[in-house]
């Protein structure tokens, strides 16, 4: 019987190995295609950027041809990318913060607070997930322009926070909402017995306890604000105040020349979006998937 | 801290005292609601919603954009709309755009996923490497694939020529024929990993005892697949179709960055002929007619996605 065993064993091996050994190859082979794919055309960005200028070259798109690191400071500095950065910023700022701190709010009163309205609330909000940005670009701008805020940095950072951008309040509210639903009552019932008003509560219990969905939010709102196009294309045409988003598209304006100048400003543009989500990578994922999965 | 956890029966009392028979929790005063719910009321209701209201209004209209007054016009611009054929034009692209930009993510994402989730090395990186392309301003995808299919030195021609398909090398985006797919297929690259990304999540919330237990059963590879794992990432589905089916209806933003729409009209799309209607030509009555006619089919279209998948959960 031992042996019969053996025998089996030993003559089923190789072909179970070279089964084996193919799957893996088609496995591989699919996933690191697509791999290749997604990473490729970062090469391509990156090579080009720190490239001899490319008029001298004549082959722009040959990968790592020729170092030029000094590319990277001619494009924040003449290519005016540094000031678009710091534009980026004054406007990413305010979004991220306006979201977080409005959308725990009400995401907490709508979890937990008991008025007339709650539920039409809610649903206005649910109601921004599905709107798409065309369906109110064209009056906005009017709207806008009433105010007296168009080419204001203003007239991005509202609409963001409103949520013409994609994410804002009403994906904050809902998630925000949903993560205090799933808190416990009871640590907010032992603070109440230790005299805490419900402002205490919330600040003091609740925002502590909810700052890893806070944090999630946070993430999804730095990438949205960071990358919004339309709402500055649209609402901020001014030089002065042009982010990386507008001022990239402007600068490429379809020109081949200067192309190591583009790719320099679009690793301007890139960098800090990929390091962020390399770094927080957790809570992006966090964020988009907790809304689909659980429902 | 484990005082805090298990209720004492103080805590237990004043529970009581805050519920209403019939388990209702009682009214929260009116300041506080105000305080906690009116800001971000007020943001959103100025800078979205009256705005949606506006597009809706402004429909019904006859508007330069500039005028003191605007000119009530019923149903007019609808009407028009009906029988402009660039219009239709738009809405052709948009139906490819829907099918193709839907389906492409969904059948290269599903498969990685499905790799990644059954076991496999470097499966954060993997994952993490899919995402690259999601997390990329639009501008930037733009961009670089427009390098990648320039007609002189793009990457694609090249490889083309390498391997001995010279033939096929054209200018991918000034070409109308191909401008469409060109532009499709810069967009499929940069939604996969959304795919990979929520198709993994829903996998792992799958319980693995009744994997196991379809195992026992003597279910094979592709009956577990059929019987557990589709009907368990189901509610994952309806969502990445959702998300992906309701963009298609308003993409405009790459297509902007691509090819304005162009060469001619190959590559327009509703919302970037209502955007060229409404500020190239101020015609802002019929912008806003062709707006509302996106956010209604949008509308519905996520209405009877999300009823559907409510239903498939009861």
């Amino acid at each position: 019987m031992a042996d019969d065993i053996v025998l089996v064993r030993t003559q089923a091996q190789p072909r179970v190995r070279v089964e084996r050994a193919l799957t893996a190859v088609v496995k591989y082979g699919f996933l690191g295609f697509w791999a290749a794919l997604c990473l490729l055309p970062m090469l391509l960005v990156i090579s080009t950027a720190l490239k001899d200028p490319v008029v001298e070259t004549g082959n722009p798109f040959q990968l790592f041809s020729s170092f030029r690191p000094e590319n990277m400071a001619d494009a924040w500095t003449l290519g005016k990318f540094g000031r678009y950065f710091v534009n980026t910023v004054v406007i990413m700022v305010p979004v991220v913060l306006g979201v977080i701190v409005l959308s725990t709010m009400t995401g907490y009163a709508l979890a937990r607070f008991d008025f007339p309205g709650r539920s039409l609330v809610f649903w206005g909000f649910v109601l921004g997930l599905m709107v798409p940005f065309f369906s109110l670009m064209i009056p906005l701008y009017y709207n806008l322009r009433d105010y007296g805020l168009l080419d204001n940095p203003l007239a991005v950072i509202l609409p963001s926070i409103a949520g013409a951008g994609g994410t804002g309040l009403p994906l904050g509210v809902f998630l925000m909402r949903a993560f205090f639903l799933d808190m416990p009552d009871e640590l907010a019932d032992a603070a109440r017995v230790d005299g805490c008003d419900e402002v205490g509560v919330f600040r003091r219990i609740m925002v502590p306890l909810a700052l890893p969905g806070a944090s999630a939010l946070a993430v999804l709102t730095f990438l949205s604000a960071w990358n919004t196009f339309l709402l500055p294309l649209l609402y901020l045409s001014g030089e002065e105040n042009r982010t990386l988003a507008t001022g990239l598209l402007l600068f490429t304006g379809g020109r081949t020349q200067e192309l190591e100048l583009t790719a320099a400003g679009t690793l301007i543009m890139i960098a800090p979006v990929i390091v962020f989500f390399l770094l927080f990578q957790r809570q992006f994922i966090r964020g988009l998937t907790s809304g689909a999965v659980k429902g | 801290m484990s005082g805090l956890a298990t209720p004492s029966p103080a805590v237990a009392g004043l529970r009581g005292r805050l519920l209403r028979k019939g388990g209702r929790r009682r009214r929260t005063p009116w300041p506080l609601v105000a305080l906690f719910v009116l800001p971000s009321v007020v943001v959103y209701f100025l800078f979205m919603i009256w705005p949606f209201l506006g597009t809706l209004q402004l429909s019904l209209q006859a508007w330069d954009g500039y005028a003191q007054t605007k000119t009530f016009v019923g149903l007019d611009n609808y009407v028009a709309l009906a029988n402009d054929g660039d219009f239709w034009n738009a809405v052709s692209h948009i139906a490819v755009w829907a099918a193709v930009g839907t389906i492409a993510p969904i059948a290269i994402g599903l498969p990685l996923a499905i790799l990644l989730w059954s076991g496999t090395r470097f499966r954060l990186a993997f994952r993490a490497i899919y995402f690259l392309p999601v997390i990329l301003p639009v501008v930037v995808i733009g961009l670089v694939w427009g390098w990648i299919y320039n007609p002189l030195f793009g990457v694609l021609n090249a490889m083309l020529e390498g391997v001995g398909l010279g033939d096929w090398t054209r200018g991918w985006l000034g070409d109308a024929d191909t401008a469409l797919y060109a532009v499709l297929f810069a967009a499929v690259w940069s939604t996969f990993g959304f795919c990979v990304v929520m198709f993994l999540a829903g996998l792992q919330g799958i319980d693995t005892n009744q994997i196991d237990a379809a195992k026992v059963d003597g279910a094979n590879a592709s009956q577990r697949t059929r019987h557990v794992i589709l009907p368990g990432i189901a509610p994952v589905f309806t969502f990445v179709l959702t998300i992906t089916l309701v963009g298609a209806f308003s993409v405009f933003d790459i297509v902007y960055v691509m090819t304005r729409g162009g060469p001619g009209t190959a590559t327009e799309t509703m919302a970037g002929y209502a955007y060229k209607m409404a500020f190239g030509r101020n015609f802002a009555g019929y912008g806003a007619a062709i707006s509302s006619v996106i956010a209604l089919v949008s509308l519905l279209l996520a209405i009877i996605l999300l009823r559907y998948r409510e239903r498939g959960r009861g």
